[in-house]
């Protein structure tokens, strides 16, 4: 592929591309999802970040994470990056955050214990 | 543009309109999407560029473009946005289906142009 | 969810999980918890929202086409503004997003799909499936939109223009189908129980079973 095609076609832009069969998946949001999602409405709400961001940020994520990440998981990743851009946030700051949060489960077993 | 909007309303009520308070385009007057890549972030999907369709309705109202917007810009500048006709056969040359299907999308004013040749 | 055993004590109370939280959920519980600490919102706007978005399912849409296949004049003024339209049935549009409802006919068959993200009518329909945020229905219902229909059952004769609106902006699309046969002695209610997320955007037809009687 010409390198300069990475740059003109947002890997989001798929209308008309090469596609398979429609499997008609659905799942109910799991908590944080929902959670997510209602974030994202709050910071368009108070235009911390507007919905128009939050989809150039998830098309900033790139064509690799864009496939792999599921829905809101590359919105949760690009509202940190918009407020680290908009020095709301700190990428220290988020990870520090990120340590606290995850000590309050100590005492809880690993997800997939088996 | 002869028997625009624009004219007709300056010539009937003499009302001064604002810089791009009068829609550029009429319904059903033919329209082509921009040829153009800007990079970064953009609302045009590149499968319609370049397409020749006509206008079905100007969107009521104002709104900010929003390619401005994804970079913050909550109040930006504003202009019109028209939900425009294009058959599926403009879109794609060896489209299976019916002559008469048709796409509908919304385009903002400035990715809306006056075909070349018509 | 696993199943586990409570004997253990727990002094944090108000946690009732089983699992640790995973990575991206860790990550929304600090960025939430960050912005609520510098006062950019307040956390009863986030339970607020999520009440919101738990009031929104596709009953609402149905309710909607119910009434314009019983109330031609609420039809016709739902076609001229799609959002006063529902406002009149005292639906909110919190995303400040504006409706257009699409008209299903003999003659038009109108499908939505947003391919550069996942734009749908969330005040009136809840969230969006999966399906229609995946990339297999929005690379090919704005190309092939014939066979995507068949993929969901639906048969579309080819003297029946098929619209496709490719939802970008600030417009957003409900589809209004056609009323079925034979439920001419149906009220409003009963025909709201027939219409189906799937049916307002466009990819099945609503159906009516007679019952053998």
């Amino acid at each position: 592929m010409v390198s300069e095609n990475l740059v003109r076609k947002l890997p989001n832009d798929i209308g008309g591309d090469e596609a398979g069969k429609i499997e008609r998946v659905e799942h109910e949001l799991l908590p944080w999802e929902k959670r997510c999602h209602a974030l994202a409405d709050v910071l368009d709400f108070h235009k911390i970040i507007n919905t128009e961001e939050k989809r150039r940020g998830v098309e900033s994520l790139g064509a690799e994470m864009v496939g792999k990440l599921s829905y809101y998981e590359r919105w949760i990743v690009a509202f940190a990056n918009i407020l680290f851009q908009k020095g709301i946030l700190t990428p220290g700051e988020l990870a520090m955050k990120m340590s606290e949060v995850e000590g309050r489960f100590s005492d809880v077993p690993n997800a997939h214990h088996s | 543009m002869e028997g625009s909007l624009l004219a007709k309303i300056e010539k009937i009520s003499g009302v001064v309109p604002a810089e791009g308070e009068v829609p550029l385009f009429n319904e059903g007057e033919a329209v082509a999407i921009a040829m153009r890549s800007p990079i970064g972030h953009y609302r045009m999907p590149t499968y319609l560029r370049g397409k020749r369709g006509k206008v079905e309705a100007i969107i009521p109202g104002m709104a900010v473009d929003n390619e401005e917007e994804g970079y913050g810009r909550n109040a930006g500048s504003k202009g019109h946005y028209y939900r425009v006709a294009i058959p599926m056969t403009e879109v794609w040359p060896d489209y299976i289906g019916s002559a008469n299907d048709g796409l509908r999308i919304e385009v903002f004013e400035n990715w809306l142009e006056k075909p070349s040749d018509v | 969810m696993s199943d586990h055993d409570h004997d253990h004590d727990h002094d944090h109370a108000p946690l009732t999980v089983d699992e640790k939280p995973g990575y991206f959920d860790v990550m929304e519980t600090a960025v939430r918890e960050l912005l609520i600490e510098r006062k950019l919102f307040g956390a009863d706007e986030i339970r607020r929202q999520i009440e919101v978005l738990d009031s929104r399912t596709p009953a609402l849409g149905a309710k909607v086409v119910a009434r314009a296949w019983t109330d031609p004049d609420f039809k016709s003024r739902l076609l001229e503004n799609g959002r006063t339209g529902c406002e009149e049935l005292g639906i909110t549009f919190y995303d400040d997003t504006q409706l257009i409802v699409l008209e299903n006919t003999p003659d038009v068959h109108n499908l939505i799909v947003c391919t550069l993200c996942s734009c749908y009518p969330r005040p009136v329909l809840g969230l969006p499936p999966d399906w229609y945020k995946l990339k297999p229905y929005r690379a090919r219902a704005v190309y092939e939109p014939r066979a995507v229909l068949e993929e969901f059952g639906t048969s579309i004769p080819h003297e029946v223009e098929i619209r496709v609106s490719d939802s970008t902006a600030i417009i957003r699309y409900l589809v209004l189908p056609m009323r079925p046969e034979g439920t001419e002695h149906l009220n409003e209610a009963q025909l709201a129980d027939l219409v189906t997320r799937d049916a307002m955007i466009g990819v099945i037809q609503v159906e009516y079973k007679k019952e053998a009687a």
